[in-house]
């Protein structure tokens, strides 16, 4: 049992092999850097994490005359750490037995000063154009620990900006602190090494080497490193200030790892997302596919309106009247043949919109046939990092699955509870085809138009209901087409390749008359109210066993079903 | 707050002269009759009469032109983020290829005058002195459309009001922040 | 001229409707003048020749404006509220002779000097020459005279109390109760101060009233604190400031007339004005001898008339603006102090005025005794209540405050 004294506070480490800044993080004091990251490796280049350490034996502590880096320096059983903010410790806990000359803090504090004046000396006032405003540490700390004014005479240092770094990503070189954290993460997590530190001294620039742009597929999280607004991602550049954005915890639909992310919204349009940090799902990062994969929730070509067609040609009705006359129309075929009546259930629907969907066709008719729906699988499994010439090598710190749908595991669980196995989308397309099938109901939601063309033609007696988010094949066939909604836009919980059940939470309002599709269920079913996720999940969790773990609600960083 | 902090004052006592009332009246009505026989109005007839206003009114907003006539905003929202109306919308966008000192530009720039309160807030709030607010009062239209200005808008009434001289550039920078150097 | 002519009657009724109508406008401009006077300002100059021609514009403006009923009131008494306060404000004036009058004959009276049919010859004369006279009066020689103006006047209550009900709104509600208390507890000043001038013109019949003063000088000289409790009861009658607490704007929105609109509106505002008319000329009539001035009563014919017109206008004009003045002079009464000046303070020195008119009238003693006494007890009520402990806002107690 190790025990370690932060601004007076002991906490026991255990035998865990810990630096200062996360042994303080124990304590609940943190200890400002900007080049540590927990996954890269340390290099205490920024010098913000200094603090003052001493050993504590036999009652007494022995302070070093001298500062350390926090993230480098480990602790050990006895280790005593002062930081700059040992003013703001927790007054309850009684006081070391200092040295009575010794001033805890004060060589401290002074060190975080002068480091901040250093990084600040070259660092241009750009703060009223620069995107990084508001969530910058370097605001954060130059308010908390800097000193108010410059003391610098001379010219700064204002190399050219880098723009052509990347497809995706800008460098303002002038307001770079040589953290290098972005230089670590090509080499250690991406592995391609694309960045590198070109130059010496104040002259010392992040660069590429010549024709050969940062364009690997984790590219995108350098800009999330960078604790400044040097790195920026063009996706998001001059969009929105960054107090505006209204941050919500979700998850990533574009694989099946299911990213935990956090979804950054403004007036229900979504800006960005952003990893968020998730040890079970994916660790730190997420990649640039599902970075820059939410633009289809705000595109032009969406399905916005409920359609039902009007001899030729598919009319926009009123949500209402188009979910009635659906419903009834469905459970008349429901009534005459159950046998010949199919759903296919997309693996972009939620946990509890499958099982709504599914509650509700068993419900009327156990002989109602459900079916996987369509699930995209783009190449192979890609694997992190990889060398300079594109191999992947082991250990592997990040993959990119080539299952491009976020909870074929749930979908499918709520399938073999109903449907006792789970059906093949294709054994589907083959009953259509042969006549057998009168009525298909296919959920869609997929984020690429184009994906549901596997329903590219059908006889003419099936009655066809599509949701999904954009026009293709299937629609133009459809009877009836009802706008489905995508990630940002619902409540619920995905599970993902592992098992990870995480919870979906709504940031955005669906387009014009789009109802998320527990809504549109619900009403099909006829239950009264709006569709409240935590209520369908207790249900569900009563029903299905697989899903038990559910009924108390999701964690943060969701719950492991097996 | 404490019962010690309350400080009791003692009503004035009123004396008979007091009690008896009429006569404070009648002195009330001597004042009220003064008024009336000679009142000093200081009425301005306004459509007239203009109304002479201090430098640091607060009418009809612009934006500021640079030395080379360029928008001098650089899109930084301040204003939009400060205005307590949220009538301010802007768009921002890379600044074109030739402006070689700065990397941001309003794309857009559109104040809802009809919203506007004209508290000044985006005045002080731009790090630039892009927005002012002028002394033009007199804001009129017959459509709530024509009220709501584009940047073009905004850059006219610049143009208009430094052509007139009635606003001379009101902010500078200066160490104690814009409010602080009005002209005299 | 017969008793009655109708056609008489006919064209007496709309020159006087058309008269206090004029007048009511035009006192709304006078209003807004004095206001504005008061106040520094210039007031209403757009609208014609120094503004004259606001009034119209005002007028116009209430008669086209959106007549809005709200959905929540009760339409009948709604409708009626205005209604009822113009007609009882209107009907109260039909008794003023506004103009030179003369007393109706009185009874045929018979004493030991004059046998009965010398009495009864004395009386056809005094009936012939009575009639020989134009009279300016909608319903001369009423005998009941101000009390059929006490009654129809505070018949205007149920205007109020009705507007405010049927409103079916807290502010018009509790505007109309504060309404209906001050005006109840007013009535009984109002009736008891004139008591006095009662008792010594032996009649309230108001030409009766007048002719006395012609004869023995104008009340005001040996009633001036029966004056005081009457123009003071009257302003409290007329909602007028300080006692407007019905429509008392910054409490109430706008008192029992907040849900009210357009002409109706219009009406439910006229009524102050008209019963500002009604009690001027009461106020003239009764402690200032109306028509009579020493020295210029006496002229005959139509220049002699056209004198009297003028010198009753000019003292009702007095009156009118003396409103206007005191309204920017005296600020609102709260509640109570309202309650406790017509209760506390005016019931008993009306009482005690009218003992002391019994005592003069007893005892056959001057009549001027009665300024002496006013003065009196005036200056005694005064001195009364500088030894009354009024503290509303109790100091708490020493021991409890160091505690």
């Amino acid at each position: 049992m190790a025990t370690v004294y932060i601004n007076d506070k002991p906490v026991d480490i255990g035998t865990e092999r810990l630096n200062c800044v996360q042994a303080a993080e124990r304590a609940d004091v943190h200890v400002p850097h900007y080049c540590y990251h927990p996954s890269l490796t340390v290099v205490a280049s920024c010098r913000m994490c200094l603090i003052e350490m001493g050993d504590l034996k036999d009652g007494k502590v022995t302070m070093i005359p001298k500062v350390f880096p926090g993230c480098q320096t480990p602790v050990k059983d006895g280790t005593v750490i002062v930081t700059g903010d040992y003013a703001k410790r927790d007054t309850s806990v009684p006081p070391l037995a200092y040295d009575p000359k010794y001033v805890p803090a004060d060589r401290a504090k002074k060190a975080q000063a002068d480091t901040l004046e250093g990084i600040l000396l070259n660092h241009p006032l750009d703060c009223p154009v620069c995107d990084k405003a508001g969530e910058c540490k370097l605001q954060d700390y130059s308010f908390e620990y800097g000193r108010g004014e410059t003391r610098l005479v001379d010219e700064k240092n204002q190399p050219p900006n880098k723009p052509e770094l990347s497809s995706k990503i800008t460098l303002f070189t002038d307001r770079c602190i040589m953290c290098t954290r972005c230089v670590r993460f090509t080499r250690e997590v991406s592995g391609q090494a694309e960045l590198q530190v070109s130059s010496r001294g104040h002259h010392s620039e992040i660069d590429i080497f010549p024709g050969e742009p940062l364009e690997n597929k984790l590219a995108g999280n350098v800009v999330d490193l960078c604790p400044v607004g040097a790195l920026g991602s063009k996706d998001f550049l001059y969009k929105q200030r960054v107090w505006y954005l209204k941050s919500t915890d979700s998850v990533c639909n574009r694989c099946s790892t299911g990213c935990s992310i956090h979804v950054d919204a403004n007036k229900d349009v979504v800006f960005r997302l952003r990893p968020r940090e998730n040890p079970q799902a994916q660790g730190y990062f997420m990649c640039d596919e599902g970075r820059h994969g939410y633009h289809h929730a705000d595109s032009t070509e969406r399905i916005a309106r409920p359609l039902v067609r009007r001899g030729d040609k598919l009319v926009a009705i009123p949500y209402l009247d188009a979910a009635q006359e659906f419903r009834n129309d469905f459970e008349t075929h429901l009534r005459l043949h159950p046998g010949a009546v199919w759903a296919i259930l997309s693996p972009f629907l939620t946990v509890e919109e499958a099982y709504l969907a599914a509650r509700w066709l068993k419900g009327k008719s156990q002989q109602v046939k459900l079916a996987l729906g369509h699930v995209p699988m783009v190449g192979e499994d890609d694997t992190y990092p990889k060398d300079r010439r594109g191999r992947p090598i082991q250990p592997v710190k990040f993959t990119i699955r080539a299952e491009k749908c976020p909870n074929r595991l749930g979908v499918e669980a709520v399938l073999r509870h109903f449907e006792g196995s789970v059906v093949p989308l294709a054994k589907a397309i083959e009953s259509a085809k042969r006549g057998e099938a009168k009525a298909v109901l296919l959920t869609g939601g997929y984020p690429d138009p184009g994906t549901l063309n596997v329903f590219a033609e059908k006889p003419n007696d099936l009655m066809l209901a599509v949701t999904d988010i954009f026009h293709g094949a299937a629609t133009a066939l459809a009877k009836y087409v009802f706008p489905a909604t995508t990630f940002s836009e619902k409540e619920g919980v995905y599970v993902n390749y592992a098992g990870l059940a995480q919870a979906l939470h709504r940031s955005c309002k669906p387009p014009l008359e789009g109802r998320s599709e527990g809504q549109f269920f619900m009403d099909l079913a006829q239950r009264n109210g709006l569709f409240n996720a935590a209520t369908i999940r207790k249900e569900l969790a009563a029903e299905i066993r697989y899903f038990a773990k559910l009924a108390d609600g999701i964690p943060e960083l969701g719950v492991k079903l097996f | 707050m404490s019962a010690k902090t309350v400080r009791w004052v003692e009503e004035p006592k009123m004396g008979l002269f007091e009690r008896m009332y009429l006569p404070a009246i009648a002195q009330g009505i001597a004042t009220t009759v003064r008024h009336i026989l000679k009142p000093q109005v200081k009425t301005e007839q306004y459509p007239e009469q203009e109304p002479k206003l201090p430098a640091n009114y607060r009418g009809v907003h612009r934006l500021n032109r640079d030395d080379d006539g360029r928008v001098r905003c650089v899109a930084c929202y301040m204003c939009a983020t400060a205005c307590p109306a949220h009538c301010i919308d802007i768009v921002a966008a890379p600044a074109p290829a030739g402006w070689k000192d700065r990397e941001k530009y309003p794309e857009t720039f559109v104040i809802d005058e009809l919203r506007c309160i004209y508290c000044g807030m985006c005045e002080e709030a731009c790090p630039v002195d892009a927005i002012e607010l002028t002394t033009l009062y007199d804001l009129t239209g017959l459509s709530r459309e024509e009220m709501i200005f584009d940047k073009e808008k905004l850059l006219s009434v610049w143009d208009q009001t430094t052509k007139a001289g009635t606003d001379p550039v009101r902010t500078k920078s200066g160490h104690y922040g814009p409010a602080a150097d009005l002209p005299k | 001229m017969t008793d009655f002519d109708f056609t008489y009657a006919v064209i007496l009724m709309v020159v006087v409707f058309a008269a206090i109508m004029g007048s009511v406008a035009y006192l709304t401009f006078a209003e807004r003048k004095i206001s504005a006077w008061v106040q520094d300002r210039i007031g209403p100059n757009r609208v014609g020749p120094w503004g004259l021609l606001q009034v119209a514009a005002d007028g116009l403006k209430f008669f086209f404006k959106e007549d809005i009923i709200p959905k929540h009131v009760d339409r009948v008494f709604y409708f009626l509220a205005p209604g009822i306060g113009v007609a009882t404000a209107l009907l109260a004036f039909s008794i003023v002779p506004f103009g030179p009058s003369t007393p109706a004959p009185g009874p045929v009276g018979v004493t030991a000097e004059k046998p009965l049919d010398a009495a009864i010859a004395q009386h056809e004369a005094d009936v012939k020459s009575y009639h020989e006279h134009t009279i300016f009066a909608l319903a001369p020689g009423l005998d009941i005279g101000i009390l059929f103006a006490f009654a129809i006047g505070s018949l205007v209550v149920y205007g109020i109390i009705l507007g405010g009900w049927s409103s079916n709104s807290k502010y018009s509600l509790l505007g109309s109760l504060r309404s209906s208390a001050q005006i109840i507890s007013y009535e009984i000043p109002l009736g008891m101060s004139v008591l006095g001038v009662f008792l010594f013109a032996g009649s309230v019949n108001l030409e009766k009233i007048l002719d006395y003063q012609i004869h023995h000088g104008w009340f005001i000289l040996y009633q001036p604190l029966g004056f005081l409790l009457f123009i003071v009861s009257v302003y409290a009658e007329c909602n007028r400031l300080p006692f407007d607490l019905p429509e008392a704007e910054q409490e109430l929105v706008g008192g029992f007339h907040t849900e009210y609109g357009s002409m109706k509106l219009g009406l439910l505002l006229m009524v102050d004005y008209i019963h500002m008319i009604t009690t001027s000329f009461f106020m003239a009539i009764i402690f200032f001898g109306g028509w009579h001035f020493p020295g210029l009563s006496n002229i005959d014919g139509i220049g002699g008339m056209v004198v009297k017109f003028l010198i009753l206008g000019a003292k009702v004009f007095f009156f009118l603006m003396l409103y206007m003045i005191v309204r920017w002079t005296i600020p609102r009464f709260k509640f109570d102090q309202l309650m406790a000046l017509a209760w506390q303070v005016m019931i008993p020195l009306a009482m005690v005025n009218l003992v002391s008119v019994m005592i003069v009238k007893e005892y056959q003693l001057t009549p001027w005794i009665l300024t002496v006494t006013s003065i009196v007890t005036f200056l005694a009520a005064a001195v009364i209540s500088t030894r009354e402990k009024l503290t509303v806002i109790q100091r708490p107690v020493n021991a409890a405050h160091s505690a």
